[in-house]
């Protein structure tokens, strides 16, 4: 099987090599992908959305519907692995996990982490709220802010993680997010407007149409945030403990 | 209100999987209802965009978030998609009325958030039905993925191996979608599939490499998708080890959706032109289907456990679909799309059938099919329609599609595509007279046979009619009704729902 295996490699290689002697030099300004949409975006998403940073404009607003479903991509995860590995421990299962006894008192690895995590905290809302100005967003500040639970778990214990951020509320926050995301959309077809047309909201809110827009992409990048933090810690919680949830790494 | 009906084809299942994993405490039956809630709600909302569509005639295109086309992300509702659209919305519905016992069997806790990837599956599904959009259908392509990722390793066991290796071969076939929609972005610029159809017929790229690298990419990553013939392997052994209620669901549904895919990608971002006469495969690619046709049937014929022995006619079906769809004529083309539906249905009904008789004998080979007609007449009768259908017995759907298929075979020429046609009807016609024969007069095996003629008073005695509950009875019935339904109305399906689709240059 492996010299075949070899030959399929080789042939995808040269196929994907021979490819790209039609494509535009890097960097080219008179290539395809920045003169057909790009100028647009660049020239017009400040007016329209009142967001300077580009990217978030592009991701959360004009292809917001490919974001709703990035993020549902991800609470899908989280649902998958929960369904193939979480069990109710019974005391009778045949894999027996080493489980590393904790000796002595951590307390340079704790004193650090207790003042590591509220600055992670902080540093990832701050990504997330800062996403319409610099580089950020929900993704980013969701997957800071699930880390820092990490960290929690590993430099004291599962158990004590999942008492401060219980499973149930993992699994809460994990719908939450996206159904917060679903819901704007939602709430603006109910104004009038198409799904995810954050303009609705002008309304509701009291403002123009593209503040409103500007508010829509906020509540958007939130909801993203909320699901991507808490998909990482239940993600951790089921793969540390192997679905048991008795006692992790 | 009605102009927003698009939306609610996809939105309603979304919201209800999301709503799904938080009603964990209110039971099952509070989780059962809102699926089926959902799904019924959803198929009306399908029903309404196509009954729109076919009065106007033209495609409905919906604008998300309010952003015009290039730059933004719309769905795209026409003759094919509408049609694809409601065939995903009944078969999701049936299927998921058909789960109240078994899901519950094979799901002892966390009931809810199976239901909840369940509606994600079909929400991914109706998603990629309705896109307009080449890069939004891969993240829908993932979240279907994705789901059903976990709805088959929830058959346990042996179920884990098998769902891996779909899992390596999915992924591998979503990365070759995802990197020939690159090449295409970095050639033209855009992802809207009307916008790139018509960048690419440009005489300045039909010339172009990287365009015909990444129309290789896309395809090949769809086939992978799609389980054509030498890209099989992995699917008889994930579909038949998962669950009865999961099997019903993603047997009929995924693989005719990757066809669908196909068509679209040939037909609209492409064009026939460029297909048949740029890149010009499609000699090869019939060969390869007449293939998947012929050996799937084979190997269909050497299974003892029905449901893998039903896994092999699907990479048949599928080998059906994909010469239809590279004959290059309008009859072969109809008989592509017409057996998307048809196959749906079909696939549908086997499933439900087998997985009603597997609930009540317990047994998965084909000994369970023993006096069918006895104890569980009605799932026998819906058997036997899928498999007059599958065969191509003439007021079942199945014959019409084999019908458009081998006239477009003889127009194109296609003569190997025609002799696998033949073969193939045969090869089903014997695999389901075996199984119905046992299933009429009692005896499989040479053993059976003795021991009915020692003891034929207590064979007949003894049978109880033992039909399955009536959650799994109905839809079955509707299924089967479906299967003749759709056969009646070939006509009409074919003059208002496919020929509007058939894609100019044929």
């Amino acid at each position: 099987m492996k010299p075949f295996a070899r030959i399929i490699l080789f042939l995808c290689a040269v196929m994907m090599l021979t490819a790209t002697v039609d494509l535009p030099d890097w960097a080219d300004p008179g290539s395809p992908a920045s003169t057909h949409l790009s100028p647009g975006f660049i020239e017009q998403g400040y007016h329209e959305t009142a967001t300077p940073n580009v990217v978030t404009a592009v991701l959360a607003d004009y292809r917001s519907y490919d974001t709703l479903f990035e993020s549902v991509v991800v609470f899908a995860a989280s649902l998958v692995v929960m369904l193939v590995l979480r069990r109710t421990s019974t005391g009778t299962s045949r894999i027996k996990h080493f489980r590393p006894k904790r000796e002595g008192r951590d307390t340079i690895l704790r004193g650090a982490a207790q003042s590591i995590i509220p600055v992670m905290q902080i540093f990832a809302l701050y990504v997330l709220f800062h996403g319409h100005y610099s580089p950020g967003g929900g993704f980013q500040g969701g997957v800071i802010f699930g880390a820092s639970f990490i960290l929690l778990s590993l430099c004291y214990s599962l158990k004590f993680a999942m008492q401060r951020f219980k499973e149930k509320m993992v699994l809460i926050c994990c719908a939450c997010g996206a159904l917060l995301y679903a819901g704007i959309g939602a709430v603006c077809l109910a104004m009038g407007w198409n799904f995810l047309g954050y303009a609705g909201l002008a309304g509701l809110l009291g403002v123009t149409d593209v503040m409103a827009r500007s508010h829509g992409i906020l509540a958007v990048e939130a909801g993203v945030g909320i699901t991507v933090m808490a998909v990482m810690v239940s993600l951790y919680y089921d793969l540390a403990s192997g679905g048991d949830m008795e006692e992790g790494l | 209100m009605m102009d927003q009906t698009p939306v609610f084809i996809i939105a309603i299942p979304l919201f209800a999987s999301l709503l799904l994993t938080l009603i964990g405490p209110l039971g099952p039956r509070v989780a059962y209802g809102l699926l089926i809630g959902a799904l019924s709600l959803s198929l009306g909302a399908s029903l309404a965009t196509m009954v729109r569509v076919v009065q106007t005639g033209q495609a409905i295109h919906y604008y998300m978030g309010d952003w015009l086309p290039p730059m933004g992300i719309e769905l795209v509702i026409d003759h094919l998609s509408a049609a694809v659209l409601v065939m995903i919305g009944v078969c999701a519905l049936l299927s998921g009325i058909y789960s109240m016992h078994t899901a519950g069997q094979d799901n002892h806790d966390r009931l809810n958030n199976y239901y909840a990837l369940f509606s994600l599956l079909v929400t991914g599904l109706l998603g990629m039905a309705s896109a307009g959009d080449v890069f939004n259908l891969y993240v829908l392509l993932e979240i279907s993925a994705l789901a059903s990722y976990g709805l088959l390793a929830r058959g346990g066991g042996k179920a884990y191996f098998a769902t891996f290796k779909y899992l390596v071969m999915g992924t591998i076939g979503a990365c070759f979608y995802l990197l020939g929609v690159g090449y295409i972005y970095i050639m033209t610029g855009s992802l809207n599939m009307a916008d790139l159809a018509d960048i690419l017929s440009r005489e300045s790229l039909q010339e172009s490499v990287s365009i015909r690298i990444g129309f290789t990419l896309i395809i090949l990553g769809i086939w992978t998708k799609m389980a054509l013939f030498p890209l099989h392997a992995w699917l008889p052994n994930a579909y038949s080890r998962a669950g009865t209620a999961t099997a019903c669901l993603i047997a009929p549904l995924m693989t005719k959706v990757s066809v669908y895919i196909m068509l679209r990608m040939m037909f609209t971002v492409f064009s026939a032109d460029y297909i048949f006469n740029q890149i010009a495969w499609s000699s090869l690619v019939i060969y390869m289907a007449s293939a998947a046709v012929v050996l799937g049937m084979i190997t269909a014929f050497a299974q003892r456990d029905m449901r893998k022995m039903l896994t092999y006619i699907i990479v048949a079906e599928i080998g059906y679909m994909t010469g239809g769809a590279w004959l290059a004529n309008t009859a072969g083309y109809t008989g592509a799309v017409y057996h998307i539906l048809a196959d749906g249905l079909m696939t549908l009904s086997l499933f439900m059938a087998v997985g009603a008789i597997i609930y009540r004998t317990g047994d998965t080979s084909a000994n369970a099919m023993q006096g069918i007609f006895r104890r569980m007449p009605i799932t026998a009768a819906v058997f036997l329609i899928g498999a007059a259908s599958i065969v191509g017995i003439p007021p079942t759907c199945g014959f019409f599609s084999k019908w458009y298929l081998l006239q477009g075979a003889v127009q194109a020429g296609a003569w190997i595509f025609v002799a696998a046609l033949l073969i193939a009807g045969l090869m089903a016609a014997i695999i389901f007279f075996r199984l119905l024969e046992a299933a009429f007069f009692g005896n499989l095996d040479d053993e059976g046979l003795s021991v009915g003629h020692s003891a034929p008073h207590s064979g007949t005695g003894a049978v109880q009619m033992r039909e399955a509950p009536l959650t799994m009875l109905v839809p079955l019935a509707v299924a089967g009704a479906a299967l003749l339904g759709l056969g009646i109305y070939t006509n009409e399906v074919v003059t208002y729902l496919i020929r509007w689709s058939v894609p100019a240059g044929f």
